[in-house]
C-alpha cells in the first residue's frame, strides 16, 4: 500500500476531478433543457466560459509543461560538459 | 490488422465529419436550440470528460501504489549486513 501522504494526494485527485466531471456534466449536458428562470442557473456561470475556462486551463498547462522541460534542459547542461 | 494509430484517426475522422455535417447544416435535422448548443459542444465536453478521466486514472494509482515498505527495510538491513561482513574481511568502503 502507499504511504500515507501519497493515498491523501491520490484520493484528493479522484475527488476534485470526480467533482468537475459533475459539474461539467450538468452545466454542459443538462442545463440547456432547463428554463432560464429556474433558480439553479444562478449556480453556473455563462455557457461560454464551459469552452473559455477549459481552454485557458490548457494553454496555461502547455506553457508550465513548456517551460518546465526548458529549465530542466538548461540546468544539465552544465552537467553534461563537465562529463 | 491496422495499426491502433490508425483505428483512432478513423474513429476521429467519422466523429468530426459527421459533427461538422451537423453543425454546418450538410444535413437536414432540425434541432431545438438547446439541442444545437450540445451538439456543437459535444467534441469539447468529450475533451474534458477525457482529461477529467485522465485525472482520475492518476489519483487512483498514486493512491493505490505498491510502494513495498517492508521490502525495502528489509534490504537496507541485508545491504548492511554485507558491509560489515565485507568491513570485517578488510574490504574498505570509501
Amino acid at each position: 500500500m502507499a504511504s500515507g501522504k501519497d493515498r491523501l494526494i491520490g484520493w484528493c485527485l479522484v475527488f476534485l476531478s470526480s467533482i468537475i466531471f459533475i459539474y461539467y456534466t450538468i452545466w454542459v449536458i443538462i442545463l440547456p433543457f432547463v428554463d432560464k428562470e429556474q433558480r439553479i442557473h444562478y449556480l453556473f456561470p455563462e455557457i461560454v466560459y464551459a469552452v473559455a475556462i477549459p481552454l485557458m486551463t490548457g494553454v496555461l498547462g502547455l506553457l508550465f509543461i513548456g517551460s518546465f522541460i526548458v529549465t530542466t534542459l538548461l540546468r544539465s547542461k552544465p552537467k553534461d560538459k563537465t562529463c | 490488422m491496422i495499426p491502433k494509430l490508425f483505428q483512432w484517426l478513423i474513429g476521429l475522422s467519422v466523429f468530426m465529419s459527421i459533427w461538422v455535417a451537423l453543425v454546418f447544416d450538410y444535413v437536414a435535422v432540425e434541432f431545438s436550440k438547446s439541442n444545437r448548443q450540445i451538439v456543437v459542444l459535444f467534441p469539447f465536453y468529450l475533451l474534458v470528460v477525457f482529461a477529467g478521466y485522465s485525472l482520475i486514472v492518476i489519483g487512483y494509482r498514486v493512491a493505490t501504489f505498491n510502494d513495498c515498505q517492508e521490502a525495502s527495510e528489509e534490504l537496507k538491513k541485508q545491504i548492511q549486513e554485507a558491509k560489515q561482513e565485507l568491513t570485517s574481511r578488510g574490504f574498505k568502503f570509501e
